[in-house]
C-alpha cells in the first residue's frame, strides 16, 4: 500500500478546509476591521461549492492519461483538484450602504466570524480523530 | 494558512479605533475650551479611516492574484469646520462686544454617541483577535 494512501483524502481534504477556513477568518477580521471605513464594501472567501466540486470529481480519475514517455508530465486528472482549491473573494454587501457607502453590518460579521469559527475547530476536531485511529492501528494495543 | 495576517488586520483596526476614541475624548475635554494656541474657540476634531492592504511580499502577489483582505488605519484627522456655538454671556473675558462667547463646536451627545460606537467597534476587533489566537493555539493542540 503505497504510503500516500495511508492517509487518503480525508486528511487532505480536510487539511485544505483548515487552510480555507483560516483564509476566510482574515477576510472576515478585514470587514470588521473596516466597520468604519467609508466607501468599503464587505467581501468573503467564497470556497464550500468549490471544494466540493473536487471532492465529488475525484471519484472518477479513471481518465488519467497514462505516462507512455519518461519525459511526461503527470496529469492525475482531478486527484490534484482539492490542492488546487484556492476559494473565490466575491464583495458581498451586507446592508444597502449608508451615506459614507460602507456595507458592513458588525452583526453579520460576528455571525459569519462564529460560524467560520466553529467549522474550523469542527475540522480540527476530524482531523485529530483521523490521526487518533491511526495511532490505535499502529500500536494495536486495547 | 497565516493567522497573524489575521491579527495585523485586527489589531490595526484596535489602533485606528483608539486614535478615535483619543480625538473623542479631547472633543469632550474641550467642549467648552475657548482659546487655543491657534486663536479662537477649540474645533472638533475627527477621524477618516481607509482601507489599505497589507504588505505583502512580491511572491505571495504573484501567486495570488486576487483580491486580498486589507487593514485600516487613520488617513487624516479633519477639523469641523462649522461655525462656533454662541452664547450670551458679557461677563466672559472672551465675549466679543455684543456680548456673545463664541464656543467649541462640539455636540457633547453626538460625541457620547460616537464614543459608544468607537467601543463597538474596539470591541467587535478585540473578539476577532481572540478567534484568531484561539484557533491558532487549538491547531498546536492537534496531535497531542
Amino acid at each position: 500500500m503505497p504510503i500516500d494512501d495511508l492517509f487518503g483524502t480525508t486528511v487532505q481534504l480536510l487539511g485544505k478546509n483548515l487552510d480555507l477556513r483560516a483564509r476566510s477568518h482574515n477576510q472576515i477580521s478585514a470587514n470588521i476591521a473596516n466597520a468604519e471605513t467609508p466607501g468599503y464594501t464587505p467581501s468573503v472567501l467564497s470556497f464550500e461549492k468549490e471544494l466540493r466540486d473536487a471532492v465529488g470529481k475525484r471519484g472518477k480519475t479513471i481518465g488519467t492519461p497514462a505516462l507512455t514517455h519518461p519525459g511526461h508530465i503527470r496529469l492525475t486528472g482531478q486527484a490534484a483538484g482539492i490542492d488546487a482549491v484556492r476559494g473565490r473573494v466575491v464583495e458581498m454587501p451586507d446592508a444597502t450602504s449608508g451615506l459614507d457607502g460602507n456595507g458592513v453590518e458588525l452583526e453579520n460579521e460576528m455571525g459569519r466570524m462564529m460560524e467560520n469559527q466553529i467549522m474550523y475547530n469542527a475540522t480540527l476536531q476530524f482531523i485529530g480523530k483521523k490521526f487518533e485511529g491511526l495511532k490505535a492501528a499502529m500500536k494495536g494495543d486495547r | 494558512m497565516d493567522f497573524f495576517s489575521a491579527m495585523d488586520i485586527s489589531s490595526s483596526a484596535l489602533t485606528a479605533e483608539r486614535t478615535r476614541m483619543n480625538l473623542i475624548s479631547s472633543n469632550l475635554a474641550n467642549a467648552n475650551a475657548t482659546r487655543t494656541a491657534e486663536g479662537g474657540p477649540y474645533k472638533r476634531k475627527d477621524s477618516v479611516f481607509a482601507a489599505v492592504p497589507l504588505p505583502e511580499s512580491f511572491r505571495s502577489v504573484l501567486s495570488r492574484m486576487e483580491q486580498a483582505p486589507r487593514k485600516v488605519e487613520v488617513n487624516q484627522i479633519v477639523e469641523d469646520q462649522n461655525p462656533p456655538r454662541l452664547q450670551y454671556d458679557p461677563t466672559h473675558p472672551d465675549a466679543n462686544p455684543q456680548g456673545y462667547v463664541a464656543l467649541p463646536n462640539v455636540n457633547v451627545i453626538e460625541e457620547m454617541a460616537d464614543m459608544i460606537s468607537a467601543s463597538r467597534a474596539y470591541e467587535a476587533n478585540v473578539t476577532a483577535v481572540q478567534a484568531a489566537k484561539n484557533m491558532a493555539l487549538k491547531t498546536l493542540e492537534l496531535g497531542r
